[in-house]
């Protein structure tokens, strides 16, 4: 089975809306990936006119949250950085075990990576000098400027979201079969830790776990 | 065998496929399907029941709409295209003349303009070459067919709330403003091609269909990329109207007919003892509270009576007081009473009235208006019975119970007897002859001082019936004293009508001018009292205050009743208001003193006789 790769169209972000662009995108994806019997839940950005879908369950709407906000805090340790959080499915397949691997590995099927790039918005110097002339123009110029952003970020993040659609349905066969009783298939959001090079270790543990072709058994 | 089983799954699939595209496609663009989708939603979340339908693609979306089953029974056919179109109606142009549609919103009349802003087609391709799968590959393919349909919906599901038309299917939801404009849906086998102006504004989205052995399932979008052509803006309702005449208000006319109510006595809701006033008098007291009765009041007045529930106190009956009167209101009532007699006509014009108006009604009641206004105004007051001053020096000084009562300018009426020397005089029960008293003793109040000048002849006359009583009572507070007379007359005064008797649990002195009566006509009883000042001297201030209680107590009833006395006899009140002002200056002769005085003799008597004691009369000790 191959592991399909979604890179999903960068965006680039402000502190304050990285909660909902995260929630908007990881629950569309985890929507089309939990085939069991779901309620839909239409949910309303409120900062951009978007509404995205949610399977409703709860538990993962919980750790959907805590990974989020892992997110976060490694975004204000690291400002101004471009991030990628990786939101994998795979199964579950028991193997015999070696000094390598565990008793079960993680064959991952898919994988969506959602890149982000978390900007600080520039405050503005005019103020300081010129303060008389210029009281009102850098409000009104702040105000458009945001409100233009917020337009290119909202038509990006329904980009984005199209994207998912798209890719959805043009990959369906390396979709594995519904298991009775389960609502959504095994996932995982990985998130940048701390490092680098811990990164780097997180993806070498992924792929020593979905038994790459590369990799020796 | 095996394959017809394989392909009545594969169809079934199909067949629920598109029931279900169809039921996502209407619940997400029609918002009078969806408010009813939305509240069965809310029903069978609180009851975790998921239907056979909802188990289909396993998304749970509730109760189909009725019209889906029978849209699905028209498209039995799975090979023929399902078309949906959602058309976009604005309201105002003629209908649509597209068939099979449905629109349980569109308006009842009025041309309205209609495009189609999506379309929708479903389309179950038949391949040319059918493959035969075996046992386990057909198995295993419808499977992989089914579950790929679930991810198909799935993204259709996303899709929908991505689209333009989503926004206005949410404006439209909001229950909170209404548009000119609606969402409409068609369903179709076959679909109307686009014009070129429309298809230049249109783009399409193909769902990745799901190819199966038997056959090949797709579904495609075509939509509007843009809605800001359309003025999708909220009908501009009108503000909360405050409704401020209403029944009750202060600052209701109270001249003005309120169309619910033909007469006032349907308006009110106060206990009322005994029978409703005949509607066809014109005296008729319709309301316990009548306008009339608090309409003339200053705002002082209205504003104490507020405070308490005068409308209790005062009935339509005559001399029938629910509750007894507090010191303050205590000599109103008599003038209260008989006002309200005198506005009943007017009453019957506006029909309602706020039961206690906070302010005094400027508009006087009509029928009064027309006539003396001094008078008029004094109805509109409630003026308290005062005790007519002796003639010593005082001539030209009143004197109420209640120095603090503002209308305590009026002086008690006539004894009944001086009626017949009136301009309109006739003979009439005391009752009558009380009114016309207090009619006179109103008239004469006035901003001007001529109900001084009045009130001083008035006092006059009442000093000659009864002068001790009066001056004694002049020499005191008053109130105290009023106030307990006015309990005793808290008795049935339809009694004290019917036995025109009087008596007061106070006179221990000589009956002669005990017998005073508070009705009479104004103008007679001038010479009257003028003769009788020094005789009403002489009496005690129990005395006076007995008087002047039968006086209010034999005060013409508000109701006109034709038993107790002459309609005309009040009718001719009114209408020659400013005659009979005049007229209680016309001199009197002795037989209508003695009259006066032989009634309220009589009054006494009857006072006396319920308080218990015999009445001894000078006729009898002669």
């Amino acid at each position: 089975m191959n592991c399909e790769v979604c890179q999903l169209k960068e965006l680039e972000v402000e502190h304050f809306e990285i909660r909902e662009v995260l929630r908007c995108i990881l629950h569309t994806i985890v929507f089309h990936r939990a085939l069991g019997l779901v309620r839909p839940k239409d949910v309303d950005l409120e900062l951009f006119e978007i509404t995205y879908v949610q399977c409703g369950d709860v538990e993962l709407e919980k750790k959907i949250d805590e990974k989020i906000d892992h997110f976060i805090s490694w975004v204000e340790k690291h400002p101004n950085k471009k991030s990628q959080i990786c939101l994998s499915f795979y199964e579950v397949k028991s193997k015999q075990p070696s000094w390598f691997t565990n008793k079960t590995e993680r064959l991952y099927w898919e994988q969506w990576y959602i890149n982000l790039n978390v900007t600080q918005h520039p405050k503005h110097h005019s103020s300081k000098s010129h303060h008389t002339k210029l009281v009102v123009d850098p409000g009104e110029s702040a105000t458009e400027e945001r409100s233009s952003r917020r337009a290119m970020v909202e038509a990006s993040l329904r980009e984005v979201l199209f994207q998912i659609i798209k890719f959805v349905n043009e990959k369906k066969d390396h979709v594995p079969p519904i298991s009775e009783g389960v609502i959504y298939f095994p996932y995982e959001i990985t998130i940048p830790s701390s490092s680098d090079s811990a990164f780097g270790m997180d993806m070498i543990k992924r792929m020593l776990h979905s038994g790459h072709p590369t990799m020796l058994s | 065998m095996e394959m017809d089983r394989e392909s009545g799954k594969l169809e079934q699939i199909v067949s629920q496929f598109r029931s279900k595209i169809l039921h996502v496609i209407l619940d997400s663009r029609v918002p009078s399907l969806h408010h009813h989708h939305h509240q069965q939603q809310q029903e069978s979340l609180s009851h975790s029941r998921v239907r056979k339908t909802d188990k289909w693609f396993n998304l749970v979306l509730g109760d189909r709409p009725p019209a889906l089953e029978n849209l699905n029974f028209s498209l039995r056919n799975l090979f023929d295209p399902m078309v949906i179109d959602i058309i976009l109606v604005h309201r105002g142009s003629c209908s649509s003349s597209v068939d099979n549609l449905y629109s349980p919103s569109a308006p009842a009349a009025g041309p309205a303009d209609e495009t189609v802003i999506e379309r929708w087609v479903v389309q179950y391709d038949c391949p040319r070459f059918i493959a035969t799968p075996s046992g386990a590959d057909a198995c295993v393919s419808y499977k992989k067919i089914y579950k790929k349909s679930i991810i198909l919906l799935r993204s259709l599901y996303t899709q929908m709330r991505l689209l333009p038309a989503y926004r206005i299917f949410k404006q439209l939801s909001s229950l909170s403003q209404t548009y000119n404009f609606d969402l409409v849906y068609k369903v179709s086998s076959f679909s109307h091609p686009f014009s070129r102006e429309e298809e230049s504004g249109m783009k399409e989205y193909i769902f990745a269909p799901v190819e199966a052995l038997s056959g090949c399932l797709s579904v495609s979008v075509t939509y509007r990329a843009t809605l800001s052509d359309f003025n999708l803006e909220p009908l501009v309702s009108l503000p909360p109207k405050i409704i401020t005449d209403y029944v009750g208000s202060p600052t209701t006319d109270p001249m003005r007919s309120f169309p619910s109510s033909d007469k006032g006595a349907h308006a009110t809701s106060f206990p009322l003892r005994g029978a409703r006033p005949p509607s066809s008098s014109p005296f008729q007291r319709p309301h316990s509270w009548s306008s009339g009765f608090h309409r003339g009041f200053p705002s002082t007045k209205t504003q104490s009576l507020a405070g308490s529930p005068p409308v209790y106190r005062t009935s339509p009956k005559p001399y029938d007081i629910a509750s007894p009167p507090t010191d303050l209101y205590g000599n109103r009532i008599q003038n209260q009473r008989v006002s309200t007699l005198q506005q009943v006509t007017a009453y019957d014009e506006y029909k309602s009235s706020p039961p206690f108006s906070p302010s005094a009604s400027p508009s006087t009641p009509s029928y009064l208006s027309g006539t003396n206004p001094l008078r008029t105004r004094h109805c509109s007051e409630t003026a308290p019975v005062t005790i007519p001053l002796p003639l010593t020096g005082r001539s030209t000084r009143y004197l109420s119970p209640n120095s603090s009562d503002p209308s305590r300018h009026s002086l008690p009426p006539l004894s009944p007897r001086s009626s017949k020397h009136d301009a309109s005089s006739q003979e009439s029960p005391s009752g009558i002859r009380s009114y016309r008293k207090i009619e006179a003793l109103r008239a004469g109040e006035s901003p001007s001082g001529l109900s001084n000048n009045y009130s001083a002849q008035k006092v006059v006359r009442d000093s000659k019936d009864d002068s001790g009583r009066f001056s004694a009572l002049l020499s005191s507070s008053g109130s105290p004293r009023i106030g307990f007379s006015r309990s005793s007359s808290r008795l049935s005064f339809q009694d004290d009508m019917d036995d025109c008797e009087f008596s007061c649990p106070f006179d221990v002195d000589d009956v002669d001018v005990s017998d005073s009566s508070s009705q009479n006509t104004e103008g007679k009883k001038a010479s009257e009292f003028t003769a009788q000042s020094n005789l009403v001297g002489k009496k005690s201030q129990d005395a006076a205050v007995g008087i002047l209680v039968h006086m209010l107590r034999t005060a013409p009833p508000l109701r006109q009743d034709s038993s107790c006395y002459s309609t005309h006899s009040l009718r001719t009140e009114y209408e020659g208001g400013v005659s009979i002002a005049s007229g209680f200056f016309m001199p009197r002769k002795t037989a209508d003193a003695l009259e006066e005085l032989n009634s309220y003799r009589e009054m006494k008597d009857l006072l006396l006789s319920k308080s218990g004691t015999r009445v001894v009369r000078k006729e009898e000790i002669k």
